[in-house]
């Protein structure tokens, strides 16, 4: 998994690459933990190079969802590809958070 | 990640009538991989093919006997019981055994179909759904007989009468959960492989049946998603959710598309196999 994150306009955008599972759930929630660790609440997920999410996927995006709220802030999803945006809709996430065609659409969204 | 050394495998196929043959082609994937399972659990259709898999029959075999008992002619006889308990309510009384169809076709298919089998000699541990009509508590069945647990599981609501066992009157297992993944849970599965479909929708509302239909579609599909996120949140380990598409669409009895179901199931499974086998570490 690859994660590389970029400030715009006081938004953090995160662009993953690879698949968001058991394996890589420690890693990125690290990741996503040190950015809220440093103030960074208002996040950008772009999932355009995300391949796959799995149960465990699931579970790491809704903590930083429920972490970033907790902080005023939001998580917030960008560039979904089919797969994904397939176990998104049958777990019911796209009821509780804000998904955009593209990480400007997100970043403009929190303005 | 907590690494377990052994993880117990579990495949879920959920309900979605001849669509839940896709499963074969999974396993088509996993017999070639070595990949074996620990449990199986079937709901509604996909309780047929949840007893085929646990058989341990062949793909063949399993859709050769599909092709025997799951035809149109088990819908084909109207139940005269059932339709005077409609137009005549004050002479034939109303009860909790109504179904349109006729059900003693479909019992015989399923008693030849699975030979007299019992729970017991499943060659992987079998877990068959339904719904209890009188308090809707999902009721899962693991022992007796398989022909019984299916029949129950297959009660589509208004379609199939009810089916008694063990003196509970048995409806469809979607109606308590269409892909029932907490039974691989509760048995202490750690992958579970999670073979669900929606149900269609009608295109147009023609008839009190296709209304029928529209409603429990409604119904299942909702209910589908929030137990699938809540055992998604609520499990330890990994559900890995195989998503078979179908470009053409199928019907209830369209058992001329089984090929082309099973293909389907294949290529849905090859789609998560890098991701399963790195789970497995093989």
């Amino acid at each position: 998994m690859e994660i590389i994150d970029k400030q715009v306009d006081g938004v953090t955008i995160l662009s993953l690459t690879g698949s968001i599972d058991a394996m890589t759930a420690p890693q990125i929630t690290e990741f996503i933990q040190a950015q809220i660790a440093k103030g960074n609440t208002k996040l950008v997920a772009d999932l355009k190079g995300v391949d796959y999410t799995s149960s465990a996927g699931l579970r790491v995006l809704l903590g930083a969802i429920k972490e970033t709220r907790a902080q005023s802030g939001d998580l917030r999803l960008a560039g979904i590809q089919p797969d994904v945006q397939k176990v998104l809709n049958l777990s019911g996430f796209t009821n509780i958070l804000k998904t955009f065609a593209d990480p400007d659409a997100a970043v403009a969204s929190y303005k | 990640m907590t690494t377990i050394d052994k993880p117990r495998i579990a495949l879920v196929i959920g309900s979605g009538s001849v669509k839940c043959a896709a499963a074969l082609g999974l396993m088509k994937v996993f017999e070639r991989e070595k990949i074996g399972l620990d449990m199986v659990v079937g709901c509604s259709g996909g309780s047929i093919y949840a007893s085929l898999i646990a058989l341990g029959w062949s793909v063949q075999k399993a859709t050769d006997t599909t092709l025997k008992m799951w035809t149109r002619e088990v819908t084909a006889k109207r139940n005269t019981r059932a339709l005077l308990q409609l137009a005549l309510p004050w002479l034939v009384k109303f009860d909790e055994t109504f179904g349109l169809i006729d059900d003693s076709l479909v019992n015989r298919r399923f008693r030849e179909g699975f030979a007299g089998a019992t729970f017991a000699d499943m060659k992987i541990p079998l877990f068959v759904t339904a719904t209890d009509l009188y308090n809707g508590e999902q009721v899962i069945m693991s022992e007796g007989s398989v022909a019984e647990a299916v029949r129950a599981s297959i009660s589509i609501p208004f379609i199939f009468p009810p089916h008694k066992v063990n003196s509970r009157y048995l409806v469809d297992g979607f109606q308590s959960d269409p892909l029932p993944i907490g039974v691989a849970i509760k048995e202490g599965a750690d992958i579970i492989i999670a073979m669900g479909f929606e149900s269609p929708y009608q295109d147009r509302i023609t008839s009190l049946m296709r209304y029928n239909f529209q409603m429990s579609s409604v119904t299942s599909n909702n209910l589908l998603k929030t137990n699938y996120a809540f055992h998604n949140l609520a499990h330890h380990s990994e559900i890995i959710p195989i998503l078979p598409e179908f470009e053409h669409k199928i019907k209830l009895f369209d058992t001329d598309k089984l090929p082309y179901v099973i293909e389907e199931g294949e290529r849905a499974a090859e789609k998560q196999l890098p991701f399963i086998k790195g789970l497995l570490g093989i």
